[in-house]
């Protein structure tokens, strides 16, 4: 079967869309636990009140995370060429063969990143011989999202930023998580390929309780 | 599970996780497609899937139900070359030959989404696929000779 997948997207079932700075935690949904296509079980459920120290704590989780090779490489700027970083790789290089993602992100102008990166039904590829695949396109995140070598700081102020976040809330930055394959990857790489730090419910759970403590970053005043 | 190959229906009886590649070579008796290093990172195994190019050692069999392929042998014939295959002979392009039908098959994806390449549009598509003689600049060739001959008809 090589129809993409299309997932429960669970923001479309929580009726609120939270302002990016609110410090007590909104009206609490239902916890809401999703079967997802990959097996993945993800709940999304807010903790009733959290410390600006237990944010920052919450965010210092949340960096470890985005800042992983298995985020960072493909969350890259206009120049569209994916990274290889990290442990995988020896030293931090330009993704080989020439490749540049284009403004689509996909490779659609020159080479579609899914030439090798292939649509995977079961969801992730565990030889080290393949190109990382997942059921789901391979792509680029969306240039507003480059965050490659930036700080701690730097990646916090873009993701409370609606203009620099895709006008998430923290609750759809925490949905987006959940029914997106392609980050799910991070944490199931396979090929002996070092996982993203934590697990994705850990990771949910840091940016529900970051946001609910009105989203702290490092060096607020 | 049944793909249609070079235009004929095929039916299938293969672990799902086989690559592509066995299919075609080990199964079919498809050889024109070569086996390069099987890791991504030479191209010589590329077909089109559904009109795409792909790396057959890349793709599993069982995600490909339904889809239509072609390999070398069904880009053109004898009689009737595909352009990018007439602009190979044209140009003599290979020399020792073993990248050739993945090179051939990369090049007629890129000129059917990009019928007028620069070089450097050539060299953003075509980097994928390596040629161990260095032939670059008679493929590069060829690649603006078959799309000459395409515009023209």
């Amino acid at each position: 079967m090589r129809h993409f997948v299309t997932v429960a997207v669970v923001a479309a079932a929580l009726p609120f869309a939270l302002p990016a700075q609110e410090n007590a935690a909104p009206e609490t949904p239902e916890a809401v636990s999703v079967e997802l296509p990959d097996g993945e079980n993800v709940e999304i459920a807010l903790p009733e009140s959290v410390s600006p120290d237990e944010g920052l704590d919450a965010w210092a989780r949340i960096y470890e995370v985005a800042s992983h090779p298995r985020c960072s490489n493909c969350h890259v700027g206009a120049d569209n060429i994916p990274m290889w970083s990290g442990p995988s790789y020896g030293r931090t290089q330009p993704h080989g063969m020439n490749i540049n993602a284009g403004e689509s992100r996909i490779g659609a102008e020159t080479l579609p990143c899914a030439t090798c990166h292939a649509m995977n039904e079961t969801g992730g590829n565990p030889e080290p011989h393949h190109a990382p695949q997942v059921a789901a396109t391979w792509r680029l995140a969306p240039v507003e999202a480059a965050w490659f070598g930036r700080s701690s700081e730097e990646i916090c102020a873009q993701l409370r930023d609606p203009e620099r976040n895709g006008g998430r809330s923290f609750v759809e930055i925490a949905t987006h998580l959940d029914h997106d394959l392609i980050l799910h990857w991070a944490w199931n790489p396979g090929g002996g390929r070092e996982p993203a730090p934590y697990s994705l419910q850990e990771h949910v759970n840091d940016v529900l309780a970051w946001g609910v403590a009105g989203q702290p970053c490092p060096g607020d005043g | 599970m049944q793909i249609t190959v070079n235009g004929e229906a095929r039916d299938i009886d293969v672990e799902p996780d086989m690559p592509l590649l066995w299919v075609l070579r080990d199964e079919l008796g498809l050889t024109g497609t070569k086996y390069g290093c099987g890791i991504a990172q030479c191209g010589a195994c590329t077909v089109h899937v559904d009109g795409m190019a792909v790396r057959s050692c890349q793709t599993a069999i069982g995600d490909l139900e339904g889809a239509s392929i072609t390999t070398i042998e069904g880009l053109g014939t004898p009689e009737a070359l595909h352009a990018v295959q007439a602009a190979w002979i044209e140009h003599q392009v290979a020399q020792c030959g073993y990248c050739q039908s993945g090179q051939i098959m990369q090049a007629a994806d890129l000129l059917a989404r990009i019928p007028e390449p620069t070089d450097e549009d050539i060299d953003a598509v075509m980097s994928g696929n390596l040629c161990r003689c260095g032939t670059y600049p008679r493929i590069r060739a060829a690649i603006h000779a078959a799309a000459t001959t395409m515009r023209e008809g």
